[in-house]
C-alpha cells in the first residue's frame, strides 16, 4: 500500500515535472501569462507530489514495513524511532528521494518567493528546476526505487550501518545535499538569463542570498562529514582525501570562487563569462559527484557496469555540460565587451588572483581523484593517489589563498595608490612579521607551519586594523563607542562585516588544520590492568573493561584514568559496539578537548580470554576544537551577510 | 597588446608552477595496486617498491599476537595467496574472510610488510552495491605504529 502511493507519487511528480519543461516553451510562442502560472503550479503540484511520497517513505520506516525492500535494509524492530527516520537517508536510493525532495522544497520557495517578480524571467529558471527535478524523479522511479517490494517479507531487517548510528552523520548528508541543492538555484537563474539573452548583473543580484546559503549549507555539510570522521570513524583524523570526500569538498571550491568574483562583476562589469562558468562548473560538480561516488568507478573500472545509478548520472552530466557550455557559446556575442584591469595592484587583481587559485586547486583536486581511472584506462595499471598528494599540492595553494584573504577585503578597487597599501597594510604586515618572529623563537621551526602561522596572524590583523580605523572614524564623525559603532558599521555594510566575520572563522578552521597536521603525537600499545602509558604530557592508567547490552548491540568498554600534567582528568571510555548483523565491532573512539589540543582514546582491540589486557591507542591533536569552533563563527557571519537587518545591504562591499 | 602579453605570460607562470607542484605531489603519492596473483609472478623485480595488494583475508590464516600487536595473514584472490605481516591496530572492520588492501613492501623473507591495513569502508551500506569482483570500494586506513 504505502510503497504503491510512494511511487505512484513519484511517477505523477515525474509527468508535472515534464509538463513544467514544456510550458514555458509553449508560453514563449503564445499567451505568456497563463503559461507561466502553469509552470510555477507545476513547481508545486510536485512539491506536494515529492512531499507525499517522501512522507510514505518515513512512514514505512517508522512502521518498519519490511515488505519495501529499503525498509528492510535499513531497519530493524530494535532500531530507535529516531534513526527509523534518518534510515531515509542511510542509503542510495533513500538519499536520492531526499536529495529531489529538498531540490524541490528549494524550487517551491523560489517560485513563491519571486511570484510578483521577475514575471519574464521566471518561468525559465523554474523550466530549469523541471530538468533537474525530472532527471531524479526518473532514477528514483525507474532506476534506483526506494519503494522496491520484497517477497517473501522478511521477519526482520538487516538495520542501518552501525556507523551511521550518530546524531552527527544523521546531519551530515541533510546538509550536503542542501549545499549541492542550494547552486542550483543561481545556476537556475544564470541559465534562465542565457536563454532569455538578458546577461547583464540582474542574475547575480537576485541569487546572492541565495548563493551565500547554498556556500554555507556546503562549508556546514564538509565541517560536520569531518566532525564525523573524526568523532565516530575513530581513526582519529578528520580527512582522507577519500574520492568520497573529494567529491563533497569540490563544489565548494567554484562555489567559493563564485562568491567572490561575482562581486567584481557586480562593481565592474568583468568576468561575466567567467561567472556564468564558474557556476554551471560548480553545479555539475554536484552532480559529478554522485556519479563518482554511487558508481563504483572508484576501486576499479571494471565494476562500471555493476551500477546502472552511476552511467544515468554521466548521462545526465554530459547533458548538463553540453547544453549550458553550448549556450553560454550561443550568447558569446551578448557576452563581449568588458572593461579591463586597470592595475595589477587593485582588489579586483587579488580576486581574480583567488580564483585562479581556487580553480587551481580544483584542478588539482579533480586530477588526483580521477587519476586512478585515467591510467587504468590509458595504461592498464591500477595506481592510487595517496594523501600525501592531495597535502603536498593543496597547502602551498591554501596559504596563497590565506595570504590574499588579507588582501583582498582592504586593497583599493581599479588602481591601489602607495598611500593605500601604507595605510591599510603596514601595520598588520609589520605586527604577523613580529608574531612570525615570536613563533620561531618560542618553537615553531619548520618552514611551512611558521609561514601559516604568520600568515593567518596577518589576516586577522588586517581585519582588525581596518575595524578599528573605521570605528576611529565612526568616533569622531558620531561620537560612538566601541559597540555602538560596530553594530552601525555592521548594519550600514552588513554583507563587507559578514564576510569578514566567515574570514575570522575560516582563519580558525586553518588554524586548526594546520596544527594537527604539524605536531601531532600519536602512541599505541598493549596494556594490563593498572598498567600506564605516558604520551605527551598526560599519564594513562587502564582501569579495566566492562561489557554491557544494548538495544542494538553488545558494547565493551574500557576505562582509562587520564592524569594531565598531575591533574586528574577522570576517567575516559573509548568502546568497541558489536551488532547482531554485522561481522566487525564498531569503535567509539573518545576524546577530551581544551584549546589547545585534543586526546583521543581508541580501543582497538581487549583480550577476550583474560579480560584484564586492552590494546589502546592514544592522539594527542594540537588545535583541532578550533576548526569546530571555526565553523561556527563561519555560521555567525553568514548570518550576518543574509539576514535583513534593517538597513539595506544592497551596497556592495 | 602589452596587457595581453603580460597576461599570457602571468598564465604560463601560472600553469609551469601548478604542473610542477602536481608532478611533484604525484611522485611523492602514487601507489601501484597489485593482487597476491600479480605480485607472485613478478615477486623479484617488485622488492623495494611501496606497493597496494587489495584481497581477501584468508579464512583461518589469520594469527594475532595482541601483546605485541602483530598480525600474520595471508591475502587472496581466489588464484593465489600472499603473505602479510603487520604490526600495528588494524581497522575495525577486519577480519577473515573478507576484503582488506594493504600497502607497505616485500621483505627479505618474501612476507609483504604492511604499513597499513585498510579495510572495507562501511559507508557503502547494502551489498548489492558493492563492486561484482567483491573488492571493497573505499577504505578507512588502520596506520602502522611509529613509536613504542
Amino acid at each position: 500500500m504505502t510503497a504503491t502511493l510512494g511511487h505512484t507519487s513519484i511517477l505523477l511528480a515525474l509527468l508535472v515535472a515534464v509538463w513544467g519543461i514544456i510550458s514555458p516553451i509553449l508560453g514563449s510562442r503564445s499567451n505568456h501569462q497563463r503559461y507561466s502560472a502553469f509552470t510555477r503550479t507545476a513547481i508545486l503540484a510536485q512539491f506536494v507530489l515529492v512531499t507525499l511520497a517522501a512522507s510514505s517513505l518515513i512512514y514505512a520506516l517508522v512502521t518498519t514495513d519490511f515488505s519495501i525492500r529499503y525498509v528492510a535494509f535499513n531497519t530493524t524492530r530494535a532500531t530507535p524511532a529516531y534513526y527509523r527516520v534518518t534510515g531515509l537517508w542511510g542509503a542510495l536510493e533513500g538519499s536520492l528521494l531526499l536529495w529531489e525532495w529538498i531540490l524541490i522544497i528549494f524550487s517551491g520557495l523560489v517560485a513563491w518567493i519571486y511570484r510578483d517578480r521577475q514575471r519574464e524571467t521566471m518561468p525559465w529558471v523554474l523550466m530549469i528546476f523541471s530538468i533537474v527535478s525530472a532527471f531524479f524523479l526518473g532514477v528514483i522511479a525507474f532506476v534506483s526505487n526506494p519503494f522496491e517490494t520484497i517477497s517473501p517479507v522478511p521477519l526482520d531487517g538487516r538495520g542501518l550501518n552501525p556507523l551511521l548510528e550518530d546524531a552527527n552523520m544523521m546531519t551530515h548528508p541533510p546538509l550536503l545535499y542542501t549545499g549541492f541543492v542550494g547552486l542550483t538555484v543561481p545556476y537556475a537563474f544564470a541559465m534562465a538569463a542565457l536563454i532569455r539573452g538578458k546577461v547583464d548583473e540582474a542574475w547575480i543580484v537576485a541569487t546572492r542570498r541565495w548563493t551565500i546559503t547554498a556556500w554555507f549549507f556546503l562549508t556546514a555539510g564538509n565541517l560536520v562529514g569531518a566532525w564525523w570522521s573524526y568523532h565516530v570513524l575513530g581513526w582519529g583524523g578528520y580527512w582522507a582525501w577519500d574520492p568520497v570526500e573529494n567529491a563533497a569538498f569540490m563544489p565548494w571550491l567554484p562555489a567559493t570562487a563564485f562568491l567572490h568574483s561575482v562581486q567584481v562583476q557586480e562593481r565592474r562589469r568583468m568576468l561575466k563569462v567567467w561567472n556564468l562558468s564558474l557556476i554551471i562548473i560548480a553545479f555539475s560538480l554536484t552532480i559529478f559527484g554522485t556519479f563518482l561516488t554511487r558508481s563504483g568507478i572508484l576501486s576499479s573500472i571494471h565494476a562500471f557496469s555493476s551500477g546502472p545509478v552511476g552511467s544515468v548520472f554521466l548521462v545526465f552530466l554530459s547533458f548538463v555540460l553540453i547544453s549550458s557550455f553550448g549556450l553560454l557559446a550561443f550568447r558569446a556575442d551578448l557576452l563581449k565587451g568588458q572593461a579591463e584591469l586597470d592595475s595589477m595592484v587593485s582588489r579586483e587583481s587579488a580576486f581574480l588572483l583567488n580564483n585562479i587559485v581556487l580553480v587551481s586547486a580544483l584542478f588539482t583536486i579533480f586530477l588526483g581523484t580521477i587519476f586512478p581511472l585515467l591510467s587504468e584506462a590509458i595504461a592498464g595499471t591500477q595506481v592510487s593517489v595517496g594523501a600525501p598528494y592531495f597535502n603536498s599540492v593543496t597547502v602551498p595553494l591554501f596559504l596563497l589563498l590565506v595570504f590574499l584573504m588579507g588582501v583582498g577585503p582592504m586593497i583599493a578597487w581599479r588602481r591601489a595608490s602607495w598611500d593605500n597599501l601604507r595605510r591599510n597594510f603596514l601595520w598588520p604586515a609589520a605586527a604577523s612579521l613580529l608574531a612570525g618572529i615570536a613563533l620561531f623563537i618560542w618553537k615553531v621551526r619548520d618552514f611551512l607551519p611558521l609561514l601559516g602561522f604568520t600568515l593567518l596572524a596577518f589576516v586577522v590583523l588586517t581585519i582588525f586594523y581596518d575595524t578599528a580605523l573605521a570605528l576611529r572614524a565612526r568616533r569622531r564623525t558620531a561620537g560612538e563607542g566601541v559597540i555602538r559603532g560596530l553594530v552601525t558599521l555592521a548594519r550600514r555594510n552588513q554583507r563587507r562585516y559578514g564576510g569578514l566575520v566567515v574570514h575570522l572563522g575560516v582563519v580558525l578552521v586553518i588554524l586548526g588544520i594546520a596544527g594537527s597536521m604539524t605536531y601531532s603525537i600519536e602512541r599505541e600499545a598493549t596494556m594490563n590492568l593498572k598498567e600506564h602509558l605516558n604520551v605527551g604530557h598526560y599519564l594513562i592508567q587502564f582501569e579495566g573493561l566492562k561489557g554491557s547490552r544494548e538495544p542494538t548491540h553488545f558494547r565493551v568498554e574500557g576505562s582509562f584514568r587520564v592524569f594531565h600534567q598531575g591533574d586528574t582528568w577522570g576517567v575516559l571510555s573509548p568502546a568497541l559496539k558489536f551488532f547482531p548483523n554485522q561481522q566487525s565491532p564498531v569503535g567509539r573512539a573518545v576524546h577530551r578537548s581544551t584549546i589547545s589540543e585534543d586526546l583521543y582514546l581508541i580501543l582497538s582491540g581487549f583480550s577476550e580470554l583474560d579480560k584484564n589486557q586492552a590494546t589502546l591507542k592514544v592522539l594527542v591533536r594540537p588545535l583541532v576544537v578550533w576548526i569546530w569552533i571555526g565553523g561556527f563563527v563561519i555560521a555567525l557571519g553568514t548570518l550576518l551577510a543574509i539576514l535583513p537587518l534593517g538597513k539595506s545591504s544592497s551596497e556592495a562591499a | 597588446m602589452l596587457k595581453r602579453r603580460r597576461f599570457i605570460i602571468g598564465g604560463l607562470i601560472i600553469l609551469a608552477a601548478l604542473s610542477y607542484i602536481i608532478y611533484g605531489g604525484m611522485q611523492q603519492a602514487i601507489v601501484y595496486f597489485v593482487t597476491p596473483s600479480e605480485l607472485k609472478a613478478r615477486e623479484n623485480s617488485s622488492a623495494d617498491k611501496f606497493l597496494r595488494m587489495g584481497g581477501m583475508v584468508v579464512a583461518g590464516s589469520l594469527q594475532k599476537d595482541l601483546k605485541n600487536l602483530t598480525y600474520r595473514f595471508d591475502l587472496t584472490d581466489g588464484n593465489a595467496s600472499f603473505p602479510v605481516f603487520f604490526r600495528g591496530v588494524p581497522p575495525d572492520l577486519f577480519t577473515e574472510g573478507k576484503g582488506a588492501v594493504v600497502e607497505g613492501r616485500i621483505g627479505a623473507d618474501g612476507v609483504f610488510q604492511a604499513t597499513t591495513i585498510m579495510a572495507k569502508h562501511a559507508e557503502e551500506y547494502s551489498p548489492h552495491l558493492e563492486g561484482k569482483d567483491g573488492y571493497p570500494k573505499s577504505f578507512v586506513p588502520g596506520k602502522e605504529l611509529t613509536q613504542q
